[in-house]
Parts: C-alpha cells; structure tokens; sequence
C-alpha cells in the first residue's frame, strides 16, 4: 500500500471510531443521581439492578450506578475524593470507615431528612446509634446488616452424637474434642484475605474484656500489649494448638472454608451470615444442610454483644443531585420489597423493622433474633478500628493463623503500629 | 538548512511532548509535592511536614523489606523469562515444521490480563485441589507440596513464577527476532571453519543477540519496577508483607492505609531508582552500539 | 552435537550427521511438545473452568474435567450486561490509542534517530524514564485532570492516558529502528528536494512496516489488557471495557468464577488474533532494528 494512503487510512480509522460515540452527556437535573457501590456479586447485582429498575420507574428518577468490586472500590472512591468530585452517594462500610470520611468533611449529614421521614421509626435504636450517627449528627441510612455466628454443618454434628450446641467456654471445648476424636475438624478458616480471621479475635476480646474495653482498644485508648488483649490471644492459640482448626487457613480464602463445611471436612467456621447467601446459590437447604450457634460466654457477666458489619449509603458533602440522593435513599430504606429483595439475595439482615420476618430463611430469623436480643451490636474488626491501623491488625491475625507461637511479638509489632497510626 | 531543520524538529516534537508533559511529568511532579504533606487523601486540607516522610522511610522496615523483595524480583526476572526465552527461541528458530504452532502457544499466556493469569495461578498454588500439589504427591513428594501462597517462604517465589510463565513468551519473540538478523552466512562460515554447534552458538550467535538481550533486559528491569498488578492479585503483598514489592507497598500505604503523603514519597524514592538504572542502562546501550555499529 | 574437530569432512561423517540431525530433531520436537503442553497448562485451566458452574468449581476443584461441556457461562457472558459494549468500547479505545501511540513514536523516534540536536539525546532519556514508573502514581493528578475538563466517564481520557504512556516504549523502538536505516537513503531523498514531512513519508514509513507491526501489536495487547485506567476514568456501565467487566465479577462476597473464565476467552480472543496476523511482521520487524539497543 501507498505509504500515504496508509497514513490517510490511519487518520480517517481514528477519527471515525472516535469522535461520535466516546462521549456521553451526563443528564442534569433533580431526574438523576449517580451512585457507586460495591455489590459486585452474582446475587447482590441482581438485586440491586431490580432494585434501581424499580425506583426509577416509580420515581422518574434516573440511577447512574457503578457498581465496582470491592477491593477497587476502595480505590476508587479514593481517587475520586482526592480528586474532588465524588458521585452523588455511594455504598459504605458503617464503623470507622465512615468516620474516616466524616473526619475528612466529605460526607453531607442527613439529620433534617432522617427527622423529616421520621427513620427513627424505621431502623431499630440500638442500630441507629451505632452505625448512623458520627460526631453527634448523622451521615449514614442503613441498607443490610450481617451478623457473625459459628455456622455448622447438621450433618456432621449429627454423627458426632452433638444435638445440643454449647453456651459456655467449657462446653465449646467438650464439644471441639468431641469432634477431634470423630475425626473431624472443629474449625474451618479461609483467611486468605485476612479478614475472616478478624471474627475470631472480635468474639474472644468480647466474651473476656467486654465491649468497653474493646471499643477503648479500638480507639486506640487501650494498648495491644494489655493483659486482655494478651489473654484473648492465649485462649484462640489454645485453640489451634489443640488441632481444632484445618491446617493452612492462610491458603483458603472464607468460600473455600465454607466448603469445607459444606462438605464435611470441617464442623463449623465462624463467618457472616452472607454465607446463608453463598451456600443457598450453592443449593445447600438451610437448617437441613447448615445452621448456625452464637459463639458461647467465656467469662461469666460479660456482657453478650454480636458482631458483623453494616452496609449502607452515604451522601457526598458536594453531591451535585441531593434531591435524586434523598430519594433513593429513602426508597432503599423504605420500601419494603426493595429491603426484601436485597435481604434475601444477599443473605442479609435489613435494618427496616417493617420487613417482615417471615421474608427470612429459618436461619436467618434466627440469627435476626439473636441481634435483636443482645445489648450490644458490635463492627468488626477492620470496621470497628482507623483504617491504617486495621492494616496493621488483621496483618497480625494473618500472621498469628501463620505461626500462633510468636503471638507475644506480634502484639508487640502491632502496638507499635497503634502508637503511629494513634499517636500515642 | 538549519532553520528547515528546526521546523521539522518542533513540528515533530511538539504534540509527542505536549502530551508527555501534560499527561506523565506534570502529574508525576503533582504527586511529588504531596509527598512533602501528611494528607490523607479523603480531606481537602493537610499540613506541610517537610521531609518527615522521607525520614521515616529510611526506618520503616517494611520498606527495607519491599525493597529486598523489588531487588529479588529483579534477580528472578533478569534470569526466568530471560534465559527461558532464550532457549525457546533458539529451538525454534530452526526451520522445523510447525515452529509457528509453537511459537503462538507460547505467546498465548500474553493475551491473558494478569488479573485472569492470578487467578488461574491461584488454582494451581491451591493447596487442595491445586495442579501443583496434586503432581508433587503423586510423584510422592508429599513433604514438598505445601500452601505455596501462604507461606512467607514461598509467597513472592510463587508470584514471580506465574509472573515469569507470562513474560518468557514475550522475551522468546524478542530473541527470535534477534535470531532472525542473525545472518545464515555468518552461521554457515562459521561451520566451514569448523566451529561446532555449540562453539558456533558461544562465538557466533550469542554476540549478535546482544542488541535483543538489552530490550529483554530492559523490559525485565522495568516491569520488576512497576510489578504491581499480579501481587497485587494472587497476594496483596501478603502474607504479612513477604511478597510486598515497592510499587505494592506504595498502594498500600497511599490506597489501603490512607497515607497519601508516605506513599508519594515512596513514590519519588522510586522514580529516582528508576532514574539511576535508565542512565546506567542507556550507558551500557551505547557501549554497545560503539561496539556493532 | 555433530561430531567437531576435523576442518574437512568424510562422506561418512556427512551420512552420519545427517542421522544424528534427524535424531537430534526428533528430540527437539519431543522435548518442545512436553514443554508447551507444560506451558499451556494454565491457559488450559481458564477453559476448563469457563465450562464449569460456580458449584461445580467449588466442590470438585477446578482442575478435574467438567461434567459435562455446557456453554451457560458464555451464554451468561455474552447475553447478560452489557459484555457487547464492553466489547465495542474495548476496541474503540485500543485501535485509537495503539494507532497515536505509535504516531507520536514515529514522530518522535524520527527526530531522536535523524534529526538530533544538542541535548537530544538527553530529552530521549528523558521520555524513555516514562517506562520506568507504575502509573499508580499519577492517578489522583490524573484524575483531577480529567474532571476538570469535563471528560470523566468518557472514553477519551483512556485514549488520551495511554498514547501519553505509550510513547516512551514507541518513541524507544522507534527510534531504534529508525538508526538501522542507513542515512544514505535519507540524504538521497534530501538531494532530489524532499523535506523531513515527506522523507519520513515515503522514505521511512515503507520500510517501517514491520516495526509498526510489532508496535502494533504491542501497543494493541497491553492497551486492550490494562484495567485500572478504564476503572478510574469510568463511571457508568455503558463507558466500561471488557477488563473492567471482568473484574468486577469478583464481588465482594461471591466470586462467578465460569463466568470470569468464560469472559476472560472471548476478552483474550482479539489480541491472540492479532498476533497470529501479525505474526510474520512480528518476527521480521524485530529483525529490523527494534532490537537494536
């Protein structure tokens, strides 16, 4: 070919593959809203499309959604910050992480319209305290919430000779050596990505030193050296010195683990009732396949808190389309098929006292009634904590499941994290 | 003469640096001054803390640590892909039948994103069900399988192999191309001297692939630098930082840990890593060319 | 090994390494055949593993062979979001973006090869350091760029970032390439009057194909393969490309891991097709000069 014929093709391909369709006018107006959120999964997708398809409909108003795997999410949503033009709301992780963002003066509190629609109504108290509310107003609307339990396999249990599921430290252990000597793991762990090991620490830390001093670590009031962080520490590494958990769980990630339930291999992992989510989409019947115990007391008069996150949405302090925002959020919140399509997509609890209970798997109500009957509903680590300071934390927990024998020096390497990130 | 000259220099040059400028040094230069603050990323205001986040990079010892990992990297790099990409390409250089079958299969891995080459190295690391495992205790091995992604020991070797598989096509079609410019004369004069095959490999055709070694060299060094995306992926840096590499720690601290100022300064401490190896690189270049030219 | 020392050769000793090179080749086609079937081991796992459901996966492992061979995976992958436009967004970024790229290479490389000036050789280095850094750096920069000027969520910030970073990789092989060429040719077209624009035109650019080929296909590979510009600079589903859509499979709680294998195939289809085109040119054009330093 003519070298400038060539030339004139390539310039002719560019311009006509590019100019018209690169770019797409963004509508203005109180029509729409931008949204970005993490519920990239097959079943948290799905519904949130039915979801959005349904608002719009009902409302006329526009959704923009951009839906980005977790892991990116956080990028993202850093980027576009840093860069000054967050969408209008976006999906976040109540606890620390909110505060973060609160403490940076980049969320719009939402008190006059959480007043206006009379939520106080809607979200139960104990919730609202907790995950709503960040340096005396509120910036967060709840959407799902989970909670954390030790969630068996029946079957397993069953030919062990266990039916009845232990409330106290001592039981636990009874019933960790029944399994051992079944030939059966107690514990399955995929803490590949840290953060499933966190549970283990939240519930050890609770059931010994109580809420209070949690929450004073997790402030950074309190220092990972102190004799009850140690202790909580002691008793998880009696546990896997004692063969109870599946060797390598750095290598499984927490679906991994829960096929091992699922499969026998292992009795239990202690995991966020999302698993409900995973093992439905597996097939598996809940009560017939899985079911699940709260994790039992160990020291008597602590009081018993539960653990596990809450997903909600936030509203960008310069969000250009509030109105659009206020709308969704309320129709999220509110509408009670949108909170039943999202509960039982997702394997999550909904925050809406409206949703009725019956909308739940067995095992769902079950859990929905030991959040309900427990005087503290208590975040996660990794949610609960400064996110650099988390970092630090569930790097310990993943070195700790490692090699549990240096755990003295892991606190130590921890804590000196905790004077950084605290300034201590 | 001269003044045509500039003419087609500037007309030349202007839109390649334009873009240049716009686009990489004055970002580049942007995220620098950050690295002289303690912003967070997330709020709109941050104090200026000098070189305070330079300082605390000569005694964090993750840093120490994702410097020893960038440097092993880089050792693993210079050698797998590199001498596996040799090798290949001096096999099939010859005039076989169906060296091109062979030639695009080994280039396949390069059509795969490195978010998919994770994930399919995730499967074979598994220690379960994973290929790797599953070979060695059938070959009664079974002291050597291990969980290779969660071992400290193993983690970044683990990395930089599903890494390696990906690049070696890419060097084998570099030397490849040297091979072909090696000329048949060169290597049939070399054979009526009397070199055997290997002598005539050492001698003839070692030399000339120099000019293709120094792009595979260079594309190894380079991507060591920025390895980013796979341990990203398969490891996150993990675990506890045994596979954190510099350009991974950087996202850590500036993406995970929201320290934006100690990120950027790792970030300049990298740029000037790369900085000092590109002058060194294009000296050794030029060495070069006044050797062949 | 043929047989070595003696500088004249016996009809016997021909006869007998003729043998031997049959031999010998034979060996090499054995030994080449394990290896690639090592090799595409790995690739093999992403098929396997488009053909499988997500249950399946998570109960038997990946690497056992599916049950049965069903396409749902693709079905999915193909029919549900919007994968087509993922599709024609991934081209209308990639072909616009590898085609400047390479532009601004050549016009640049010309420069650096035939036109140099004093401190040339200088701007050449520093443009080629533009390899040298990961691009997680200038994101925030980058970013705020972008939205300033109202091209967040197009597809022009994607084209416009990857032709800015594709040019020290094109401006190198470019230029490179550009020094193979003897200057004769170009002082021959100066004396009958052309100027640099058509030197460069039709003096340099014809026997440049090859060089552009591999360009090409370079530039083609790593633009249709990166995720994290498309990620950053896009919002909404209809501006996504197909990597993005592959990574954001992964969710947060559940992974569809056939589903990924089946869009990571139909997304590594194009660039696989363009190497095998190419692949002649590939090969050639390294020959050329692009391998020179």
């Amino acid at each position: 070919m003519n070298m400038r014929r060539f030339a004139l093709l390539i310039l002719l391909v560019v311009a006509l593959t590019g100019l018209p369709v690169l770019a797409q006018d963004a509508p203005e107006g109180d029509t729409f809203v931008t949204v970005m959120h993490y519920f990239t999964g097959e079943l948290g997708r799905e519904g949130l499309n039915t979801i959005f398809g349904n608002f719009q409909e009902a409302s006329g108003i526009t959704v923009f959604d951009n839906p980005i795997g977790h892991e990116d999410f956080k990028t993202t949503i850093l980027v576009m910050a840093a860069g000054g033009d967050l969408p209008d709301m976006f999906s976040y992780w109540a606890g620390a992480r909110t505060q973060f963002v609160v403490d940076s003066g980049r969320l719009a509190p939402i008190d006059e319209w959480w007043d206006a629609n009379g939520l106080s109504d809607v979200v139960p108290a104990s919730l609202a305290a907790g995950a709503t509310v960040y340096n005396g107003a509120r910036y967060l609307v709840p959407f799902g919430y989970h909670y954390a339990g030790l969630f068996y396999n029946p079957t397993v249990m069953a030919d062990a000779g266990i039916t009845e599921f232990p409330t106290d430290w001592a039981g636990f252990l009874a019933m960790c050596e029944t399994l051992k000597a079944a030939g059966v793991a107690p514990f399955a762990l995929g803490s590949m990505n840290r953060w499933p090991a966190q549970f283990w620490f939240d519930y050890l830390l609770l059931r010994t030193a109580g809420p209070e001093y949690r929450a004073q670590l997790m402030a950074g009031e309190a220092s990972y050296t102190d004799p009850e962080v140690v202790r909580a520490m002691e008793l998880w590494k009696e546990l896997v010195d004692a063969g109870y958990f599946v060797a390598d769980a750095n290598a499984y990630d927490w679906t991994d683990a829960a096929d091992q339930v699922a499969n026998g291999e292992a009795a239990m992992t202690l995991m966020g009732t999302w698993i409900t989510g995973y093992w439905n989409g597996n097939g598996l019947v809940p009560v017939e396949d899985y079911d699940f115990f709260p994790f039992p007391s160990i020291d008597e008069g602590v009081s018993q808190a539960v653990v596990g996150p809450v997903d909600g949405f936030v509203v960008s302090a310069e969000a250009d389309h509030m109105q659009g925002a206020q709308d969704l959020l309320l129709y999220l919140l509110t509408d009670t098929d949108a909170q039943t399509t999202w509960a039982q997509g997702q394997g999550a609890l909904s925050p809406n006292v409206n949703v009725d209970p019956s909308i739940y798997t067995p095992v769902m109500q079950k859990a929905a009634d030991v959040v309900a009957a427990a005087p503290t509903f208590a975040f996660n680590y990794d949610l609960a904590t400064t996110p650099p300071m988390a970092e630090g934390g569930l790097n310990m927990f993943a070195q700790f499941m490692n090699d549990p024998s240096g755990y003295v020096s892991y606190l130590e390497q921890t804590e000196a994290v905790a004077v950084e990130v605290f300034g201590k | 003469m001269a003044r045509s000259r500039w003419f087609w220099r500037i007309a030349f040059l202007a839109i390649p640096l334009l873009l240049y400028l716009v686009i990489v040094v004055g970002p580049l230069l942007y995220s620098f001054f950050f690295s002289l603050t303690d912003w967070n990323g997330f709020s709109f205001d941050f104090n200026f803390v000098g070189l305070e986040n330079f300082s605390k990079i000569f005694v964090d010892p993750l840093f120490g640590n994702a410097i020893k990992n960038t440097i092993i990297w880089m050792a693993a790099a210079l050698t797998l892909p590199t001498l596996g990409g040799l090798a290949l390409a001096l096999a099939l250089n010859s005039r076989m039948r169906g060296a091109r079958i062979y030639k695009s299969l080994f280039y396949l891995p390069i059509c795969l994103s490195l978010a998919v080459v994770g994930q399919i190295w995730i499967w074979i690391y598994q220690p379960r069900w994973g290929l790797l495992n599953i070979t060695l205790d059938s070959l009664g091995l079974v002291d050597v399988s291990r969980a290779w992604l969660a071992s400290p020991e193993t983690a970044l070797i683990a990395v930089i192999v599903a890494w390696a598989w990906q690049q070696t096509g890419l060097a084998m079609v570099i030397f490849l191309a040297g091979l072909t410019s090696v000329p048949t004369e060169l290597l049939e004069a070399a054979q009526i001297d009397g070199a055997n095959q290997r002598q005539s490999l050492l001698r003839v055709v070692i030399p000339l692939l120099q000019p293709a070694s120094v792009v595979v060299i260079a594309l190894a060094v380079i991507n060591s630098l920025k390895s980013f995306d796979i341990v990203y992926i398969m490891t996150g840096g993990g675990p506890f930082h045994s596979s954190d590499t510099l350009a991974m720690m950087m996202y850590n601290e500036s993406f995970k840990k929201y320290f934006m100022g100690y990120g950027s300064a790792i970030s300049v401490v990298l740029f000037l890593i790369a900085v000092v190896l590109i002058a060194f690189y294009f000296r050794q270049v030029r060495r070069l060319e006044n050797l062949y030219d | 090994m043929t047989s070595s020392t003696p500088a004249l050769k016996t009809v016997q000793d021909e006869a007998q390494e003729r043998r031997s090179n049959r031999l010998a080749l034979a060996a090499l086609y054995v030994t080449l055949t394990i290896i690639v079937i090592l090799y595409s081991l790995p690739g093999l796992g992403v098929i396997i593993s488009s053909f499988k459901t997500t249950q399946e996966i998570s109960q038997g492992g990946l690497w056992s062979a599916p049950a049965q061979i069903n396409f749902d995976n693709y079905d999915e992958a193909w029919n549900n979001g919007n994968v087509r436009t993922y599709v024609v967004n991934s081209f209308l970024v990639t072909i616009p973006a590898t085609l400047l790229s390479i532009l601004v290479g050549i016009l640049s490389g010309y420069v650096f090869s035939k036109l140099p000036f004093r401190g040339s050789n200088a701007l050449f280095i520093f443009v080629v350091a533009g390899m040298f850094f990961p691009p997680q750096i200038v994101l925030i920069p980058l970013f705020r760029l972008f939205n300033s000027v109202g091209l967040y969520d197009t597809l022009w910030p994607l084209i416009i970032v990857h032709t800015a970073f594709g040019l020290p990789i094109c401006t190198l092989l470019m230029r490179n390439f550009f020094s193979a060429i003897p200057a004769a040719l170009r002082d021959a077209a100066v004396v009958d009057g052309a100027n640099e624009g058509q030197v460069l035109l039709r003096v340099m650019l014809p026997i440049s194909l090859p060089a552009l080929a591999v360009l090409g296909t370079l530039q083609f590979t790593w633009i249709w393969n990166d995720f994290l510009w498309p990620l950053i600079f896009t919002q909404s589903d209809s501006m996504r490309t197909v990597m993005v859509g592959l990574v954001t499979l992964k969710g947060q709680y559940s992974v569809a891991w056939g589903v990924q294998g089946a869009m990571a195939v139909i997304a590594s289809i194009p660039t696989l097709v363009i190497f095998i085109f190419f692949q002649r040119y590939f090969i050639q054009g390294m020959t050329l000069g692009a391998v020179k330093g």
